[in-house]
Parts: C-alpha cells; sequence; structure tokens
C-alpha cells in the first residue's frame, strides 16, 4: 500500500530545500541541484511547475555566486538551467529574465572543458528557442565571438555558434557580414564532424544563403567545388535529417539562383538524385519527412521541367497513397496538398492521376474544413490547381455540391490567406464550361463574392472581381442577370475605376463578358448609361495596357451590336470637336501587339458597310485620322494586327478610296 | 495615300539546327470562347449525309502547343439530342507537334495524304516529307495547322452507338477565321470533310469573351 509522500519529495519541498541551499552553501547545493535536474529532464509539465515555483532564480543564483573553483557545482547548475531552456520557451524566458544569460556566457571561457561544454550547451538550448535574444552581427566583437566558437573543438560550442546563426540570422545584409567574416567556409569544414555538427551547420549554412543569390554565387557553387560536393555528398549520408538538411541547402542555392544566369544544379541527373532522396525521406513520418514533402514543394514549385522529373518518379501516386492513410498530423496533409498542388500547377497528367484516384478529391475536399488553417490553405491552393484542367472543367468534374459547398463556406472563412486561396479556387472552378454555373450561384456564392469584391483588403478584392470575371464567362443569360442584380451597377463602376490596375484589369474583364453572348446582353451597359461613360474614361486615363486591352474589348463587343451601339461607342472614341489626337489612333500607335489588335477589331466592328450608319462613321474615322494610321499598319509585326487591319481598311474602301 | 499590302509570305526554314522554334502568334479569331458552325460531311458509298456542327473552343496554351473545346453534332440520325464531344487538339507549331502524328494509327502517309488536301498546305509539303515539318518557322504563316481529337462523350453515354476513335486534320485561316477537317478513323468513311465558319451570334460584328484561371 502506498504510504502518503514526505514534503521533501514534494515540489515544495525542493524548492524549500533548494532555496536555503542557495542561502547556506555546501554540499547541500549539489545535492538539490542534481536531484531538481532528474526531475525536470525531459518532463515538460515538472519543468513549468518548478519554473511556477520560482526554482529558476534560486538556481541562477547559486551559479552567480559559486566559486568558479567549484567545477561541478558549475556544471550542474548549467545542466539544470540547460534544462530549464531546453524546448519551454517559458523556461528559457524564466532563464533570461533570472539573468543567467551573462554567466553562462562565462562558463565558456572556463579552464574546465567540462564546465565549457555545459554553458554552452546550456546557451545553445537557449537559442533554439524563439524567445531566445537576437544576435547582433553588426558588432565586429560578436563575430570574432561567434568565429572563436565554432574554431571550438568541442561539439556544444560550435553547435552554440551555429544555433546563434540560425536563431538571430534574418537579413540579407547579416547574411554578408557572416558569408564575408568566413562563417560559410568555417560551417563547410564542420561538416566533417560529428552527426550533431553537420546537423547544426548545415542549418546555419542553409540560413546564410537563404534567398541571397548574391551570398551563393560569391561563396557556393560547382565552381567551390568542395562545399558543392560536400553538399551533394551528404543527401546520401546515412542519417535521414542530415539528409534532408543537405537537400534543403541545394533546394535554396537552385531556387535562389534559377533566374540567374549563373545558375546550379542544371543536371538532369541531380535533379532526379535530389528528387529521389526526397521521396525516400518522405516516408518517414515523422518531422523530417514533413519538412522532406515541402522541400521536394519548393523544389519543383517553379519550374515545369523538374515537375515532370517529379512526376516520372511517381510521386503523385506515392502522395495520393500516402493521403489515404488514416489519423495523418496536420502538417503531413499540408505537406502532401501543398507538393500535389505544385505538381498539378501545369501538368494535365498529374491532374488526371489525382482525379482518377478512387479518394483524392473525396480526402482534399475534406481537408478544406480542417480546423488547422494551413491545412485548409494548402488543400484550398491543391484544389485550385488540379482544377486548371479545362479537360476536367468542361466535364463538370468539380460543380458538384460535394466541392462547391466546401469551398463556398471557406469565402466567409475568418483567416484572409484562407479566404483568398478559396477565391483563387473559385476563380477556377466556376470557369465550368457546361450550364452548372446554377449551382454556385444557388448557393449563395455570388453574394459572397460581391461582398468580397468591397473588402479593404487589396488581395482579396482583387481575387474576388476575377471570380466573377470567371463566372461571368459564357453564363447563360438568366445567371447572367441574377449575378448583374447582386453585383449592381454602382459597384462595378466603382470597380473599373479601382486605384488598382489589376482590379480594374479583371472588373473589365467581367464586363467584356457580360456583354459577349446574345446581342440583347450589351444593353447592360445602357443602363442609366453610366457602364460605357466609365469605361470610355478609363481608356483615355489607364496607361496599363492590359486594362486598355480589355476596356477595348468592351468598347468591340458594344460595336458588334446594333447601330445606336456602334454610335455610342463612336461618341467614346471619335471626338470630332476635340482638336487632340483620337484615343483609337494614339492606341492603335501602341508597342503592345494585343492591345493593337483590340482597337483594330473595334474599328472592323465599326465599319462593317452594311449598317446605315456605316459611311457616316467610316467619315469620322477617316477624319480623326483612323484610316491614314491603318494605311501605316497594313506589314504590322502582329500577323493578327496585319490580317483585321486589311478587314477594317477592306471595309472602309467599300464606300471609296479616301485617300484623294 | 494607297500603300502595298505585303502577301503574306510562305513559311521560312529556320537556320542550322535551331530546332527550338518561336511559338505560333496568337490568333483572335481561335481564342477561348470563339463559337464556329458549319457541317462534317459523313457520306458513304449508299447515302449522301452531313451532320450540322457547331464548335466552341474552350482553352488555348500556344506555349505547350494545346487547344480544347466542345463539338456539338446537331442532326445525327441515331442520337435523340445533340450529340456533344469534348476535344483536344494539337497545335503544328513544330516545337511540340510536327505534322506527323506517330499515334492514333497514323502512319506518316496517312498524314501526309491527309495534309495535302488543304491547298494552304502545298508550300510545306516538300519539306514535311523530309523531317515532318520540324525545321518550318511557322510563326507567321496565316494557317494553322492541327489534329483535333475527341476524348470523351459530354452529354450522352459512351455506349450510344457513336465512335469518337478517330481524329481530325485540321486547317485553320487565320483571316477569316474558317476551319476546314479531315476525319480519319481507319474504320470510319475516308476523308469526312468538316467545314465550319466562325459565328457572330446574331451581331454585327465580332465579340469576344476570356476567363483566366489561377
Amino acid at each position: 500500500m502506498p504510504g502518503s509522500a514526505s514534503t521533501t519529495h514534494r515540489p515544495e519541498g525542493l524548492i524549500e530545500r533548494l532555496r536555503s541551499a542557495a542561502a547556506d552553501g555546501g554540499e547541500a547545493k549539489l545535492k538539490v541541484l542534481r536531484e531538481l535536474k532528474n526531475q525536470i529532464i525531459g518532463n515538460r509539465t515538472k519543468k513549468l511547475s518548478y519554473i511556477k515555483l520560482g526554482a529558476v532564480p534560486s538556481v541562477v543564483s547559486i551559479l552567480s555566486s559559486a566559486s568558479s573553483s567549484v567545477d561541478c557545482l558549475l556544471i550542474q547548475c548549467a545542466a539544470t538551467i540547460g534544462s530549464f531552456a531546453c524546448g519551454v520557451d517559458a523556461g528559457v524566458k524564466a532563464v533570461l529574465d533570472a539573468g543567467a544569460f551573462p554567466h553562462l556566457i562565462n562558463l565558456l571561457s572556463h579552464s574546465n572543458e567540462k564546465v565549457v561544454d555545459a554553458g554552452a550547451r546550456a546557451l545553445k538550448m537557449i537559442y533554439q528557442s524563439k524567445a531566445a535574444p537576437k544576435y547582433d552581427f553588426f558588432q565586429h566583437k560578436n563575430i570574432e565571438f561567434l568565429i572563436s566558437l565554432l574554431d571550438k573543438n568541442n561539439e556544444n560550442v560550435t553547435g552554440l555558434g551555429a544555433s546563434i546563426i540560425t536563431h538571430s540570422c534574418e537579413t540579407n545584409n547579416e547574411q554578408k557580414i557572416l558569408a564575408d567574416a568566413g562563417v560559410l567556409k568555417k560551417l563547410i569544414n564542420l561538416l566533417q564532424g560529428t552527426t550533431s555538427q553537420r546537423e547544426s551547420s548545415l542549418e546555419s549554412f542553409a540560413t546564410i544563403i537563404k534567398q541571397n543569390p548574391e551570398v551563393i554565387t560569391k561563396f557556393v557553387g560547382p565552381e567551390n567545388s568542395t562545399t558543392f560536393g560536400s553538399l551533394l555528398e551528404l543527401t546520401k549520408d546515412r542519417y535521414p535529417r542530415t539528409r534532408l538538411l543537405a537537400c534543403i541547402c541545394l533546394t535554396l542555392i537552385k531556387n535562389a539562383t534559377s533566374s540567374s544566369s549563373s545558375s546550379y544544379l542544371q543536371s538532369v541527373g541531380i535533379r532526379t538524385k535530389l528528387i529521389l532522396v526526397l521521396l525516400e525521406l518522405v516516408d518517414d513520418f515523422g518531422q523530417v519527412g514533413d519538412e522532406a514533402l515541402f522541400t521536394l514543394s519548393s523544389f519543383i514549385e517553379h519550374e515545369e521541367d523538374l515537375q515532370k522529373l517529379a512526376f516520372e518518379a511517381n510521386t503523385v501516386d506515392k502522395l495520393c497513397h500516402q493521403m489515404q492513410k488514416e489519423s495523418l498530423q496536420a502538417k503531413r496533409l499540408e505537406g502532401i496538398f501543398t507538393t500535389l498542388g505544385s505538381l498539378c500547377s501545369n501538368l494535365e497528367p498529374c491532374r488526371s492521376i489525382v482525379l482518377q484516384s478512387p479518394k483524392a478529391l473525396i480526402i482534399i475536399t475534406d481537408a478544406l474544413t480542417h480546423t488547422t488553417t494551413d491545412v485548409r490553405v494548402a488543400a484550398c491552393i491543391c484544389l485550385k490547381n488540379v482544377s486548371r484542367s479545362v479537360k476536367y472543367l468542361s466535364a463538370g468534374h468539380f460543380m458538384t455540391e460535394a466541392v462547391i459547398m466546401p469551398v463556398i463556406q471557406l469565402l466567409y472563412d475568418a483567416s484572409t490567406s484562407v479566404q483568398v486561396a478559396a477565391l483563387c479556387t473559385v476563380s477556377n472552378l466556376v470557369v465550368d464550361f457546361r450550364t452548372h454555373k446554377s449551382l454556385f450561384i444557388q448557393s449563395g456564392g455570388v453574394k459572397q463574392l460581391v461582398e468580397l469584391s468591397k473588402s479593404m483588403d487589396s488581395t482579396v478584392k482583387l481575387n474576388a472581381v476575377w471570380a466573377l470575371r470567371n463566372l461571368m464567362f459564357l453564363v447563360d443569360s438568366r445567371c447572367k442577370e441574377e449575378i448583374f442584380m447582386d453585383l449592381k451597377l454602382f459597384p462595378l463602376t466603382r470597380l473599373i475605376s479601382d486605384s488598382n490596375a489589376c482590379v480594374q484589369e479583371q472588373a473589365l474583364g467581367l464586363v467584356c463578358n457580360l456583354v459577349n453572348g446574345p446581342v440583347d446582353s450589351i444593353m447592360y451597359l445602357f443602363t442609366e448609361g453610366l457602364l460605357l461613360n466609365t469605361v470610355g474614361r478609363e481608356l483615355r486615363r489607364a496607361s496599363k495596357p492590359q486594362v486598355l486591352v480589355q476596356a477595348m474589348y468592351v468598347m468591340c463587343n458594344v460595336a458588334s451590336g446594333k447601330e445606336f451601339e456602334k454610335e455610342a461607342v463612336m461618341q467614346q472614341l471619335v471626338n470630332e470637336d476635340d482638336n487632340n489626337q483620337s484615343i483609337i489612333v494614339t492606341l492603335l500607335q501602341s508597342d503592345v501587339a494585343s492591345l493593337r489588335t483590340a482597337v483594330v477589331w473595334t474599328v472592323v466592328n465599326l465599319t462593317i458597310p452594311t449598317g446605315a450608319g456605316a459611311l457616316a462613321r467610316v467619315v469620322k474615322l477617316r477624319n480623326a485620322g483612323v484610316v491614314s494610321q491603318l494605311k501605316n499598319m497594313v506589314n504590322d509585326p502582329c500577323l493578327d494586327v496585319k490580317l483585321r487591319v486589311r478587314t477594317a481598311l477592306g471595309q472602309s474602301m467599300t464606300f471609296g478610296d479616301f485617300s484623294t | 495615300m494607297p500603300v502595298r499590302m505585303v502577301e503574306s509570305p510562305a513559311p521560312s526554314n529556320s537556320s542550322g539546327a535551331n530546332y527550338g522554334q518561336t511559338c505560333l502568334q496568337p490568333c483572335s479569331l481561335l481564342s477561348v470562347g470563339q463559337a464556329f458552325s458549319g457541317t462534317q460531311n459523313v457520306s458513304s458509298p449508299q447515302k449522301d449525309e452531313a451532320w450540322r456542327v457547331n464548335v466552341r473552343i474552350q482553352g488555348c496554351d500556344l506555349d505547350h502547343g494545346y487547344l480544347c473545346g466542345t463539338m456539338e453534332a446537331l442532326n445525327v440520325p441515331m442520337a435523340d439530342t445533340p450529340v456533344v464531344t469534348f476535344w483536344e487538339g494539337e497545335i503544328v507549331d513544330t516545337k511540340n507537334y510536327t505534322f506527323f502524328t506517330n499515334k492514333w494509327k497514323a502512319t506518316s502517309e496517312v498524314d501526309i495524304e491527309h495534309w495535302t488536301k488543304f491547298p494552304s498546305f502545298s508550300p510545306l509539303l516538300s519539306q514535311v516529307e523530309v523531317d515532318g515539318g520540324k525545321s518550318l518557322d511557322l510563326s507567321n504563316y496565316q494557317y494553322i495547322f492541327m489534329r483535333w481529337k475527341e476524348q470523351y462523350f459530354v452529354n450522352v453515354g459512351a455506349d450510344c452507338g457513336l465512335t469518337i476513335a478517330g481524329f481530325y486534320y485540321v486547317c485553320f485561316s487565320c483571316v477569316d477565321g474558317s476551319i476546314n477537317g479531315y476525319y480519319y478513323d481507319p474504320n470510319s468513311s475516308p476523308f469526312q470533310k468538316l467545314e465550319l465558319k466562325t459565328t457572330n451570334e446574331g451581331r454585327s460584328g465580332f465579340s469576344f469573351s476570356s476567363y483566366e484561371l489561377q
């Protein structure tokens, strides 16, 4: 039968003894410290409990008052402090608040190697936490101190140096200071050391080169064959974490230099090997496997060739299989969706595998309601990229309640990043070429898109308008009317005149789709006569070619209507009272071929000879200098422009050649 | 002052081994949303027959030589409703695809036999016979050659008694948006001709629409 514990074994008792030991000194200190350390090692609950009871200041007090000759006491203090700091941010905070930091730093210059080791280990624990103070690399003496740590022949001391870098190096300037001071070379040398040294060095190395092509070009790359070769060699290391870290470094090197002329890692053989190493690491269901997924995704993200290599290595099958395992952790799900999303961003065969996998689409859509925000975002982006397939969009694969309803729900998500991801996904899903757009409309999707198009967040607003524009593409008349009723005239005119040119472009694309289709659709633009005026004003005011292209196609579509509609376009584009050059001539002289094309199509529609007012329009266009300008363009370098110019001139000349 | 129009040149040969051809230039009449209508002649020795056909472009990716859309056959005898199929097109840009099909039971002889039915192909013939047209630069040519392969039935089951086993050799005119094609399927009547013209859906002019995938 268990008896009641004596007070000396309860935390309160231990604290009492610790306090009195701190005050009295002697042998008791060592004993109580050892006891405390043994209790808290690996036990988060006990650490928090002792922190609450105020144990840390007592330990630091013992350390600060200990004579430098009592080595075993110094070691016990450092070990206990290190244990409090290990893996618990509250512990790090308590240690720092109690003023342990300078005392631990002092231990590094102790003559006894074991004391140095204990001090370094405790400091390393502190630097592995986000709560640790930022190290100032701009102080020369700090760099000297850091290099002295990396030069030491002690695993924990060099590990401390590496941890300081990993924790504190954030800016390009800091990366440059460290690289210029020769830190990268020292880290590379440490790759020959123990597993722990290798791994901490690789982490620091990654921190210094991350997104810094300047540092990479100068210090890494094939011409620095030792560095590059060592990293490649470590992708074959026996330890998974080492292999992963080597892959992370090589991925950072590749990504930071892929747009420059001196891009590294071009060899297909090396690229394939790297993908295979990462894929093998994905089989680890711990942190290494999770990080391997994110590294693989980052490695292939922006290069279709790499996506092809990953596809050929059966990555899609593997991930589709893995996502079907039960009770996957959030991080793993996020990694799978992120990598699948990268693969499906360009490659149709990848999308086909995902969509033909019996459960993949169900798992992805289920994850749209996951409790973790990052998983919802990753699932959404994955679905967005899978739905880039016109083939499956056309088959109506996505416009089902099972897919649409959870995506619409995400439009109401409290997280903006989820909302943006959902808007991007909706933009694709609503392209649906069949007559199923009504499902989205009836499910309340349009109302929320309209709401989000009024958002103060420019990304939310842009993507909401984008989705509405795609929804309006080839939509039937009934749905078109419903969308227009929800959207309303004034919000639409505001969007066309938005201060963000990208919003304007999408809004004008939306209007262009609105007035496409049955000829009656053009009437939407004449509601209270406002929209056409707004579009005309933007044509005279905007400078971004993409905005002008969309605005001109609105004019073009209206000019494909009846006589009065053509006349309305003429009024917007040709002002006989204005002595300035006509906007048509100005835009015909643009360097942007797609803009010239849009303008010439508008002129083609205005000069179609069958209309009653065609001759009058041709005369006006001639007087405005449009016909002369077209004649200058008969050999336009753009074939599309050249052919339309011929049509426009041919139509104009139906009424006689005005050249004389 | 009238200016002489430069006639469209015959496609040029690219110099040397520079096979990384430029993509074809976009043609607005072959962009997403554009609609075409016409007929497909399905006559057999026993019977003259033509189906009315509507085509709509749904996707276009010139970088990858890809085009896709739907084809609707309106008066198909054995079907109660119009039959809609989804097709994917390979654009012969000499970068992604050449004139040689190398699949779908089409030999290079079959290819040449079909391509030569298009008058606009004749300036290309001699080079195509050599290398499938790989060394031709078609980026300024007024005609776009394609293969359209139907992938699935959109509104009827695969057991509707119709076949989509074959594919079309297609020639698109950038000048007026007209499309001519020949259906090839070793098991169907040879050289069934497809003739389509761009439609303006009751408008007095051309209208355009667009979407952008994210």
